[in-house]
């Protein structure tokens, strides 16, 4: 009976849910976020305590913004959004239950080990490797209760904000997974099976990414439905939105190697990832005029409405950071302010501005339609979108001054550039301190409007009634003639068939020895010839094929992984290539010893990583600074690469055996005796604690698992050369007048500090005669 | 060629070869999005506006 009518209650419990978590994981990840800028202004407040100490809260901080934060926010925008574009409750209360549930569990789980020191050593990727499973397990919960949503629904056209929500799905788990592989070694440690150039490209390959499909995709959907709402008018140019979609998600793949720009990374990835970002302004700036422009002859709205301040506010920030990024990708640009906290208010313009600001108008448009209750006090949501502005721009204002001072300082050279202006690192923290307090009150700022946001809610919801949306819909939705399109026809339609053929030559091209790089242009000339020939022919057949694509979710969703999945493999396969030993020129790591492994761990464990990195770009300062710059064979061993991507101090990659083993002890029980004015914590625990040595055995056979050349040992083996090197060690501190058990963490890393920049050289290659 | 594309400077191509098919489908899209018809896309910008908001129903689990 396709005339009869039901009523369809949508699933809005769940909903409500995921806003509320949103607001609880927003401001605990804001204090966290305030606290950790406190830490750099103020050394006292790391209190001496592991658990608080700078280098394992800021992964709680970045997790907790990142996946509790948005990602809550995220899916209660996605949830409400699709059940009402696709007129159908979502498919499993169950799955929407475990989703809830898995994802916060996960995040209890990631605040409990994060300021445990229990860490993978990759930015954004540093939860352990139990934990990676579970967030895989729920992401498919989430997957499966979407997808299967989609195939019930009602409404046979896929709005462009379901698009986006596809894309962010596929994407998200094919990033997370290739970037989480890892051999366990323990049951709360593991070792990516990347290193070195192939470790820092699939991490900022999957970190750019994270930036694209976590925090960007899914808040375009949202804001392409929730915008037009808050508006009460339609999207300004659906055409827009379509341009919009394909060309992000096609070109946002390729940009991750701008994280690298001028380190040992091959110099055509740097091209491509320079290139890409560039091209990025486009789309950027198309989806940001497209929100914008929705609100024409809204705009008096925005006097009184709080939801459509928070939203116009929103989208101009993205407009801002999706100008600045690829602004900050060209090379010339890059060398000034990588490593500083230009990126840093970069990134902040972005997750404050673009992030923070649509999950506060969401919530505030959210709530009285979950509720059935009017907000508790629209003054104070208007209060918290100023109180949020000027936190917000206090914020960058201060990071974009401390980051061109920073880059300016450190870069500076004189006698015609033989000379460092400024040779002692301290000076340029010195010099941005009042930047970085002004930033601590920006955010504390931003943190306050929160607060205010969160009393409104509880406000609002005290004693109301929680409701869920209904619709009338036909009980058998009618597809329209002739719609449906099969796997057989996405997979060997036309435009498929050509597009593949058109890559699969143009890689022939590229790639191929002589011969087959000649059949690869041939066959690419031939392609394009043949569609300007079919195309006056068949150029309906082939429109109608991408019509079909629009009203078919599965074809839709595999074309788009595949999108996204050429651009990862195009700059993945060949780097792996590249970084073997045999193909290493000039010097090869030499493997670390079992003392120096474990000192490594303790370094990752501690979070080093985050304020010292450890690659001399080639640049002429960092040479002047550090010494020679780095080479991409002096990490190939490196699992996880310890790159780095800000100094908040000193670059390590050549500190091993520039400073006694005195100087490095001294420096970590208290780095300001060694450094006045340092903002460096201090590790007491590290002189404390003895090294657990029996997990090395293990950790050593996955290393050599990995590929790293260690011979065969034993675990009696180990443990005798740990025992041997850290005696050493210590006799060298008692004769420079301190007392340390060889057996104490503090004398593995200093046995891993002083090995940082040893390599071997590797000799030239010669060509076998003919 | 491989070999020397990825241990030697021969960026240029790839590069350019990368961009040009980017730019193919930022093209292909443009054109495709610009000849969608009139009716077509008024019907995709009116989605979010269904009739949803009938009279809700209280929530039993609340």
């Amino acid at each position: 009976m396709p005339d009869k009518k039901i009523t369809i209650e949508y699933n809005d419990r769940v909903v409500r849910q995921f806003l509320l978590a949103t607001v609880i994981w927003g401001l605990v990840g804001m204090l966290v976020g305030v606290l950790i800028a406190a830490q750099l202004n103020f050394w006292q407040l790391n209190f001496a305590t592991p658990w608080l100490t700078w280098g394992r809260i800021r992964p709680l901080h970045t997790n907790a913004v990142i996946f509790a934060f948005v990602g809550n926010m995220m899916f209660a925008g996605v949830y409400y959004s699709t059940q009402r574009l696709v007129k159908a409750r979502l498919a499993s209360d169950f799955l929407s239950s475990l989703h809830f549930w898995g994802w916060q569990l996960i995040i209890v789980a990631a605040a409990i080990t994060l300021p445990l020191g229990y860490t993978r050593g990759k930015e954004y990727a540093e939860l352990i490797w139990p934990i990676n499973i579970a967030v895989v397990l729920i992401w498919v919960v989430f997957a499966v209760n979407f997808f299967w949503t989609l195939a019930r629904r009602r409404e046979p056209a896929l709005y462009v904000a379901l698009w986006f929500y596809i894309a962010t799905i596929v994407t998200v788990a094919m990033l997370y997974i290739v970037n989480h592989l890892s051999i366990p070694t323990g049951l709360l440690h593991s070792y990516p099976v990347f290193s070195g150039v192939q470790d820092a490209l699939v991490q900022w390959w999957y970190g750019h990414n994270a930036v694209a499909f976590f925090l960007t995709t899914p808040i375009l959907g949202i804001m392409y439905y929730f915008l037009p709402k808050a508006a009460e008018r339609p999207v300004y140019s659906y055409r827009l939105s379509v341009v919009h979609f394909w060309s992000l998600v096609f070109v946002y793949i390729w940009a991750g190697p701008h994280h690298l720009l001028n380190t040992a990374l091959p110099g055509w990835l740097q091209n491509l990832g320079m290139t890409f970002s560039l091209m990025l302004w486009a789309p950027s700036w198309g989806g940001m005029l497209n929100g914008l422009l929705t609100l024409r002859g809204a705009w008096h709205k925005l006097r009184t409405d709080p939801v459509l301040k928070f939203f116009a506010a929103a989208v101009t920030f993205y407009g801002m950071a999706t100008f600045e990024g690829p602004l900050l990708s060209i090379k010339s640009v890059n060398a000034l302010a990588h490593y500083t906290d230009w990126i840093i208010g970069h990134v902040h313009a972005g997750t404050l501005g673009w992030n923070g600001f649509m999950a506060a108008g969401m919530i505030y448009w959210l709530l009285p339609r979950l509720w059935n209750k009017p907000l508790y006090s629209t003054a104070l949501a208007n209060l918290h979108f100023w109180i949020g502005t000027v936190g917000i721009l206090l914020y960058v204002a201060a990071m974009w001054t401390s980051g061109i001072t920073q880059g300016l300082m450190l870069n500076a050279t004189t006698e015609h550039g033989t000379v460092l202006a400024y040779p002692n690192f301290l000076d340029t923290l010195n010099t941005i301190r009042p930047m970085m307090l002004m930033r601590v009150i920006g955010g504390g700022l931003y943190l306050a409007g929160w607060v205010v946001l969160a009393y409104n809610f509880y406000r609002t919801v005290r004693g109301a009634q929680p409701v869920n949306g209904t619709i009338e819909v036909y009980e058998e939705a009618p597809a329209p003639a002739g719609s449906r399109l099969s796997l057989g026809a996405t997979f060997f339609g036309a435009p498929t068939v050509f597009a593949v053929l058109a890559v699969g030559f143009a890689t022939m091209w590229m790639l191929g020895s002589d011969l087959v790089s000649t059949a690869g242009l041939a066959g690419a000339v031939a392609c394009l010839i043949a569609c300007v020939a079919l195309l006056p022919s068949r150029g309906g057949a082939w429109t109608g094929w991408y019509e079909k694509l629009l009203l078919n979710a599965l074809p839709f969703t595999l074309l788009t992984f595949f999108a996204v999945v050429a651009g990862g493999l195009i700059q993945i396969i060949p780097t792996m290539i590249v970084q073997q030993a045999q193909n290493v020129e000039d010097r090869i790591q030499v493997p670390y010893t079992p003392l120096e492994l474990a000192g490594r761990d303790l370094y990752v464990r501690e979070g080093c990583y985050l304020c010292h990195s450890q690659m001399i770009r080639t640049l002429v300062p960092d040479i002047l600074r550090y010494g020679d710059y780095s080479r991409l064979g002096e990490s190939i061993y490196d699992h996880p690469f310890q790159w780095g991507s800000k100094r908040n101090g000193p670059d390590l990659a050549r500190v091993g055996g520039k400073y006694p083993n005195i100087w490095h002890l001294r420096h970590l029980e208290n780095p300001r005796a060694i450094s006045p004015g340092s903002n460096m914590p201090t590790y007491p625990w590290l002189l404390a604690n003895d090294l657990d040595v029996s997990v090395l055995p293990s950790k050593i056979k996955v290393q050599r698992m990995l590929g790293v050349p260690y011979g065969p040992l034993s675990a009696q083996q180990i443990f005798d050369q740990v025992d041997d090197q850290a005696k050493g060690i210590a006799k060298d501190l008692r004769a420079a007048g301190a007392y340390i058990a060889p057996e104490k963490e503090v004398v593995a890393l200093i046995a891993y500090l002083q090995t940082l920049g040893k390599s071997v050289p590797v000799p030239p290659k010669t060509n076998p005669t003919p | 060629m491989f070999k020397r594309l990825i241990l030697e400077d021969s960026s240029t191509l790839y590069v350019i070869t990368a961009f040009v098919t980017a730019a193919t489908v930022f093209v292909s899209i443009t054109w495709r999005a610009v000849r969608m018809p009139r009716a077509q896309i008024e019907k995709f910008a009116q989605l979010p506006f269904a009739p949803d908001s009938t009279l809700p129903h209280h929530d039993p689990h609340a």
